[in-house]
């Protein structure tokens, strides 16, 4: 089960700009299992779009992927040719994004543009065979009325619908990996639940995993078996779903879960993180999170925190999380 | 069911609710029918022109217009009514050809430009930069004083190439926004190669403001053809308004027929030319 299907080494991602050079991710460690979701959480701005599009190797000037490896079935992408990776993408790794609103064609019909995803990376199919392929996808994805739908356009379709066509379109070649960059945010939340229960029944069917990007916690929490904690373009807490919801110990994650509305528990008040995101043009030495951390000691703002694994698959990026042991949960 | 019926009333894309704004507009109808009735006059003008336009009728030069003569002879006998109808093909011509170079070459370095950006981008935005200092006029004016030869092809390539800067600026600015959106993202996640995304997912979102500068350059086209008749520096041979123009305006006190048809056919190809394209701007909704 815990066979790696994708695994990330010391990646870094800069984009050099007039104001200076942004380290938007920067050496990330990140292991995704075969079947299995990882989410990854951070607030807004703290490289998870950059790490996602890394693994497509998407990132376009001024950005720059400078060091590091990803290992995805037991490939190099990142010394992969560019030819090479064309056929990755749609093929192995396929991605869908936070606006389904826009990420389809305005001028092609829904048909036209599932035809084209098919035909992309399975070239020997006939013409009656792709349209049968898109009908199953449609089908597949809860499109209701498949062959009428297909010579529909882009805008005479909701906002759940399209987000459904781009999932049929992201699995339209059966990939390994979806990466799923907040695929709900834009939608309302009862469609929120109906594309997450989709995405999680498709895994099953189509043999997929899934790299799901998010800032929602409630999200992970309903699908993700591991959770990675992303702050200002660095991994600092890597475990299980549950763990990281009941078991975590770096001080941000801590942060992060205090700062989730309770409905168990009378609160006048929102605990929130004192401070702000610190700008990654010029992060802080030492931990990135050690100004706005409550824990910080002097040693904090001097060291960069190494791996620790605290237990078997829970991996912790704080040099004090040893001492800090009793805070509990 | 009823809810399609519904979403029958909104199917409408893009190209119909243009084609509904502009069948509303009277002045855009004013310059397609001058327009159509251009193509057709340039398509059928062997049938339409009741004599041979090169024919000379001897002992009828300068005739006034006349049941025999339309709009009279010219200098040389010859009919202009004919004259002015077999000029439509030459114009539509010199626009059509010349706007295809500009349209081709615009679109593929505009695209490019757009597109890739960088240093392909500064390259080919400098080359347009050096051509559009270029007057089309006084290179036309300098090719044909140095050539023997003066040929229509010569004027329409050159018009060409000189014009599509205009259009790869126009056709760069589309692809320079459409790059960002996501559905470009999209489909390059799913493996498809630039020259797809290029051609295939942005050409026909931006193809809005190329029909508009296209139809526009047409009317530039056959002024410009028109002016270096008319200046005595066009195609000898060919059948042109402006060379009507240029040998009738010396006699324009005498037999004032002779400039006036021609001038008239010029000042209404052009202004249905441009109405069209400004109703096509209107009715795509093309900021240009």
């Amino acid at each position: 089960m815990s066979e790696p299907l994708i695994e990330i080494r010391g990646l870094k991602t800069f984009f050099h700009t007039d104001d200076g050079t942004v380290r938007a991710v920067e050496d990330v460690d990140l292991i995704l299992n075969k079947g299995e979701v990882l989410g990854l959480v951070g607030e807004s701005g703290c490289g998870k779009s950059t790490l996602a599009l890394s693994i497509m190797r998407l990132i376009q000037r001024p950005g720059e992927i400078l060091e590091g490896e990803i290992v995805f079935q037991g490939k190099d992408l990142l010394k992969l040719s560019d030819g090479e990776m064309r056929l990755v993408r749609g093929g192995d790794i396929s991605m869908i994004f936070q606006d389904p609103m826009s990420s389809l064609n305005p001028v092609y019909t829904i048909g036209d543009q599932l035809s084209e995803a098919v035909n992309t990376h399975q070239k020997d199919l006939k013409k009656d065979e792709i349209r049968e392929t898109v009908f199953e996808m449609l089908d597949e994805v809860g499109i209701p009325d498949a062959e009428l739908r297909f010579s529909d356009y882009p805008f005479q379709f909701s906002g759940g619908m399209r987000q459904r066509v781009m999932i049929a379109m992201a699995l339209s070649c059966k990939p390994k990996l979806l990466i799923a960059d907040e695929p709900t945010t834009s939608l309302d939340v009862t469609i929120q639940a109906q594309i997450l229960d989709l995405m999680r029944s498709l895994m099953k069917t189509f043999d997929t995993s899934i790299l799901l990007i998010t800032h929602n916690l409630g999200v992970v929490a309903e699908i993700a078996d591991k959770v990675a904690v992303m702050y200002a373009g660095k991994v600092v807490e890597y475990g299980d779903s549950v763990t990281i919801f009941k078991g975590h110990r770096h001080p941000y994650t801590k942060a992060l879960m205090g700062s989730i509305p309770r409905i168990d528990v009378k609160q006048d008040k929102l605990e929130m993180i004192p401070g702000t995101v610190p700008s990654l043009t010029n992060p802080p030495p030492g931990c990135r999170f050690s100004p706005r951390c409550i824990y910080a000691i002097e040693d904090c703002s001097k060291i960069v925190p190494p791996l620790i694994e605290v237990e078997p698959g829970h991996q912790v990026w704080c040099i004090r999380v040893h001492e800090l042991e009793d805070w509990g949960s | 069911m009823e809810n399609r019926n519904v979403e029958a009333g909104g199917r409408s894309s893009l190209y119909s609710r243009a084609l509904r704004r502009f069948f509303r507009n009277r002045i855009s109808l004013l310059g397609l029918a001058i327009v159509l009735i251009l193509v057709f006059v340039a398509v059928f003008c062997p049938y339409l022109a009741p004599y041979n336009p090169k024919k000379q009728f001897w002992g009828d030069e300068w005739a006034k217009p006349s049941s025999k003569y339309l709009f009279g002879t010219d200098d040389l006998g010859r009919d202009v009514y004919s004259r002015v109808l077999w000029g439509a093909r030459t114009s539509l011509m010199v626009g059509i050809f010349s706007v295809a170079i500009i349209t081709v070459l615009g679109v593929f370095l505009g695209s490019i430009a757009g597109y890739f950006g960088g240093v392909v981008d500064q390259i080919i935005m400098r080359v347009t930069d050096i051509i559009l200092t270029i007057p089309t006029l006084i290179l036309l004016l300098l090719i044909s004083s140095i050539l023997r030869t003066r040929s229509l092809t010569i004027i329409m390539g050159v018009i060409g190439l000189l014009g599509w800067p205009a259009m790869a600026r126009i056709v760069r600015s589309q692809y320079l926004s459409f790059k960002e959106q996501t559905f470009v993202e999209a489909a390059k996640t799913i493996g498809t190669s630039d020259m797809g995304i290029i051609f295939k997912h942005i050409l026909p979102n931006a193809l809005s403001p190329i029909i508009v500068v296209a139809t526009l350059r047409i009317a530039t086209a056959i002024l410009t053809e028109a002016s270096l008749s008319f200046l005595g520096f066009g195609d000898p041979t060919a059948i042109t308004w402006g060379l009507m123009l240029h040998r009738g305006h010396l006699a324009v006190r005498s037999a004032p027929w002779v400039a006036i048809i021609p001038g008239l056919a010029i000042f209404i190809t052009v202004i249905g030319l441009n109405l069209l394209g400004d109703a096509l701007r209107d009715a795509l909704d093309v900021r240009l």
